[in-house]
């Protein structure tokens, strides 16, 4: 065994910049789009313009005759096609919701392709329509699916530790509602499927992902299809935000339309469209209720979620994400969540960047100020006595073998100057705190493993093969210094391959925060080896045990004696040379020992200060500062940007982010009309990262890709909370809210409902006590 | 199809170089650019004037959504796209200040905000504040939260003289 470096490391924790950079700076980055296959045509999907409807007659005859149509497909040509299990990728004789896939054309190019949709006569049938989660829930209402009659889906229940014992232990329990909307992502890259299943033995799909394997496994299946007979091709990924995680039906559809014309068929979507192909969060009641001793002891903690599954329930996952949430802040004896979906005539549903704990967090965390407040301490002091520490393990069965929350919310009221400013603010002027914590590398299947592949050149360059995809937050180049750290180069002299389920080892791909935690071990694994490899000659010609040798810096010596080297290059071409002809390959793989959940779990803390403008109700985020326990800091830049990244999605959601809805139809389907921050309104970030060094991660890292949304959320709801003396009860928190909010605190009314249950004729649950 | 009947010949000149084309009149300068002329470096978002993902530069060096100009109405005009800013094999100052300051993530939106920070750079010899952020107003960046960007864009303001 070679010696691992000592520290301090030599590449890990410096400001990186990207080492794709220059492409993409340069213009020379291949998007989805810019692919080019030879004799490519172009799809269209026609969609149901009725929320509830039965489809009486499809004629596709007058499209089909339409010079330049190389293929029309419907229902017709593949009953049997499913998306999930119970619903066909392209309607039979019932529409669901506005938007619901029913026919597609391809055409040798994008003009015809729209003409021949207006050429499909589609005959429909109104049936009665419920597109909000009351309407659907009021006694009479017709039902959408035969399975549901009341229109309630996938429900889930679980109480953790014992609840009922930790409210008996309260001497008060506060209880709240709240409200989020449906919500869209606004990826920068629209969504685009690219097939190739001219040869029916091989269909090639080119596509935007956060991980091939579940494309290939969804495709195979669909298609009766061997997985190795379905190739997934990426290249550079315009962002993912939790958009890319599975395919969608457009990926199916390309599909069947590229064997019916025996030709590549690329589908694009439009701007408006994506508001529907995205599958975004949808409308969402919350009931919060928590317990607590007077002294500021947190003993049970319940959440009862309804969540809009629209006309389909494509992503069970949703019910259960917050559910795990609830036990990884604070140390509660019991927590309980309920969770059920009710479908509507909408568009069905996934998820918004924050993974559902983001949205649910700006209420969770004004319901835990609400319970400060009932008595009457710090919201920041009652956070602090109550937050988990190193070595806690929650009533889930999380263990947090590193912990750095009670430091990170330490640093952000003493930085913010919490002490001299919450309660002593001027008017209209609020300060908020949140909290958070996010599992890195949460596993949720056997197959939710990691492996990597690196090969050493004669000239000490080093190629990496890897599954992980990079969508904008910087993997592949961690990736590239976590190998560079092993073997003693530069991330510079790593060349990455990737983007080709033909050519890369597995990886389940960058969901649940993995990425540098378990694709970063498997490439550090990868990397020991063929350190191993290369040492073993090394030893020979530098006469000492193999064991003993350092690599770092492009050189190879023993650390006793570090005068006498090799470079990087010398060891890998005598390897190579040498008289076996040895060749260089290292293999490595991760899978979590842990059968399900998180080993790992990072923390934050940020304190934002806001002021409200009585007049209009405008919010202004004026500053954030932010403290995250990430573990070890691989890129110090590449993780600014991940917490910049959040702190703009965060207040994005929490004041702006609104898809209207009315009768099933989202009326600003635009990104002029569903408005997100612009430049001038991000406010400055103050950074600390608090370094746990974390026993499982590689060199100690966790994860930052979406921890720090989940408390930017809260953290600005909460300060829009202080700045006008109640909690808000729903997002986006707009001009017209806030107004609402000002003048209902001012006369002691509320002139918001807080009260979603109320009303309801089936009630969302009933809550213990 | 029906389009064909109506396509003209017209002259464009990107980067220096000059094209002859047969357009559409419903073609836009973005799917001339992407198309035919076969620059791919600009990137396409929503295509309906949102998001600035598709700006270039204009004769004068100011901004422009070629996802919003008809191609026909830029006849013999010339345009500089993300292509177009290195010179002698050298980056642009701000294509290097957006590597060095991570201005760049998944770099989709990146050709377009660069166009733009370089068409308010072209603008202004030494941009306020206010400048950068009305400059920037027009273009959607959801990775960076453009805060890097600003940062990329001062560095650039900073060093001239
Ligand atoms: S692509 Fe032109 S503004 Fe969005
Ligand atoms: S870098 Fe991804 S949208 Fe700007």
């Amino acid at each position: 065994m070679a010696a691992k470096p000592e520290a301090p490391l030599s590449i890990i924790g410096r400001r990186q910049p990207r080492l794709d950079g220059f492409e993409k700076v340069s213009g020379r980055s291949e998007f989805t789009d810019d692919i080019r296959l030879p004799g490519m045509l172009h799809g269209k999907v026609l969609r149901s313009t009725q929320a509830h409807a039965r489809i009486l007659r499809i004629d596709t005859s007058r499209a089909e005759a339409l010079p330049g149509v190389k293929a029309v497909v419907t229902n017709r040509d593949a009953p049997t096609l499913m998306f999930s299990e119970h619903q066909p990728v392209l309607a039979a004789d019932r529409v669901r919701y506005i938007g619901e896939e029913i026919a597609a054309v391809a055409a040798i190019d994008l003009l015809t392709a729209e003409e021949a949709l207006d050429l499909i006569e589609v005959e429909y049938e109104s049936l009665p329509a419920v597109t909000t989660i009351r309407q659907a829930l009021k006694s009479g209402s017709a039902p959408m699916h035969e399975r549901a009659p009341d229109n309630i889906g996938p429900t889930m229940e679980k109480d953790w530790g014992d609840p009922d014992q930790g409210f008996a232990e309260s001497d008060l329990v506060i209880e709240d509602e709240f409200r989020t909307p449906m919500q869209h992502n606004t990826l920068a890259e629209l969504h685009v499927a690219l097939a190739d299943f001219s040869n029916p033995a091989k269909l090639h799909m080119y596509t935007p992902t956060q991980g091939a394997p579940l494309y290939q496994m969804e495709l195979a299946k669909a298609f009766c299809l061997a997985e190795s007979q379905v190739r997934i091709v990426y290249r550079n990924i315009g962002g993912a935000f939790t958009g890319r995680g599975r395919p969608k039906p457009h990926h199916f559809i390309a599909a069947l339309l590229s064997r019916k014309a025996g030709k590549p068929v690329k589908i694009k979507a439009t701007a408006d469209e994506e508001f529907i192909m995205f599958r975004a969060s949808g409308e969402t009641f919350y009931k919060f209720r928590t317990g607590v001793t007077r002294d500021g002891v947190i003993k049970a903690l319940e959440a009862d979620i309804t969540f809009d599954a629209g006309g389909h329930d494509e992503w069970a996952m949703i019910l259960w994400l917050p559910s795990v949430y609830l036990n990884w802040l604070y140390k509660p004896v019991g927590v309980r969540y309920r969770g059920r979906f009710v479908f509507t005539n909408t568009v069905p549903k996934g998820s918004h960047h924050g993974g559902i704990m983001g949205r649910m967090s700006a209420g969770w965390q004004q319901h835990i100020n609400h319970v400060a407040e009932a008595i009457g301490m710090d919201p920041a002091e009652l956070q602090l006595k109550n937050a988990v520490d190193p070595g806690y393990a929650s009533p889930d069965g999380s263990v947090f073998a590193s912990c750095g929350l009670q430091d990170c919310i330490r640093t952000v009221v003493e930085r913010s100057d919490w002490k001299n400013k919450y309660g002593k603010l001027p008017k209209y002027r609020g300060i908020g705190i949140g909290i958070g914590a996010q599992a890195s590398g949460s596993k949720g299947a056997d197959n939710d493993t990691s492996a990597a592949m690196v090969k050493v050149a004669d000239d000490g360059i080093v190629t990496l093969y890897t599954g992980i995809p990079d969508m904008g937050q910087g993997s592949h180049t961690v990736m590239c210094m976590i190998a560079a750290e092993v073997l003693g180069t530069q991330p510079e002299d790593i060349r990455v391959v990737q983007g080709d389920s033909d050519i890369t080892p597995f990886d389940w791909g960058a969901f649940s925060q993995r990425g540098t935690f378990t694709t970063g071990n498997a490439v550090k694994a990868a990397c020991e080896d063929a350190r191993d490899q290369l040492a073993a000659i090394a030893a020979a010609e530098l006469d000492t045990p193999a064991g003993e040798l350092v690599f770092r810096d492009g050189r190879v010596f023993a650390a006793a004696s570090p005068e006498q080297s090799l470079s990087f290059g010398e060891v890998a071409a005598k390897t190579l040379h040498s008289a076996e002809g040895r060749f260089v390959m290292g293999r490595g793989f991760f899978n979590s020992p842990k059968p399900f959940g998180a080993l790992a779990f990072s923390f934050g803390a940020q304190v934002a200060e806001v002021e409200v403008d009585p007049v209009t109700g405008a919010v202004a985020l004026l500053k954030v500062w932010a403290a995250h326990d990430i573990g070890r800091v691989i890129n110090q830049l590449a993780v600014e940007g991940q917490i910049d990244g959040q702190v703009f999605s965060g207040m994005s959601q929490v004041l702006y982010e609104e898809c209207r809805v009315e009768d099933g139809l989202i009326l600003n389907p635009s990104r002029l009309e569903y408005k997100l921050p612009r430049a001038y309104e991000l406010p400055d970030v103050d950074y600390t990262l608090i370094e746990t060094i974390d026993p499982y991660g590689p060199f100690g890292a966790k994860e930052v890709g979406e921890g720090p949304i989940v408390v930017s959320m809260s953290a600005v709801a909460a300060a829009v909370q202080n700045a006008v003396g109640a909690m808000v009860p729903e997002i986006p928190m707009t001009p017209w809210r806030v107004l609402r909010m000002l003048r209902g605190t001012a006369d002691g009314s509320t002139s918001v409902d807080k009260h979603w249950s109320e009303g309801l004729e089936a009630p969302l649950s009933d809550t213990k006590s | 199809m029906n389009t064909v009947a109506k396509r003209q010949v017209m002259s464009l000149t990107v980067n220096g170089d000059t094209y002859e084309v047969l357009v559409s009149p419903r073609q836009t300068l973005l799917d001339v650019i992407r198309g035919p002329i076969g620059l791919r470096g600009t990137k396409e978002g929503c295509a309906t004037g949102t998001c600035g993902v598709c700006t270039i530069n204009n004769e004068q060096g100011e901004a422009l959504l070629s996802c919003l100009t008809p191609a026909l109405e830029w006849d013999g005009k010339s345009v500089t796209t993300v292509e177009g800013l290195e010179a002698d094999g050298e980056l642009a100052p701000i294509q290097q200040a957006f590597v060095e300051f991570g201005a760049v993530q998944c770099g989709f939106c990146t050709p377009g905000v660069i166009m733009s920070a370089q068409g308010l750079l072209n603008s202004f010899h030494k941009p306020s504040e206010d400048d950068i952020n009305d400059g920037m107003a027009g273009v959607l960046c959801r990775c960076t939260g453009h805060i890097k960007v600003k940062d990329a864009i001062r560095d650039v303001v900073k060093k001239r003289a």
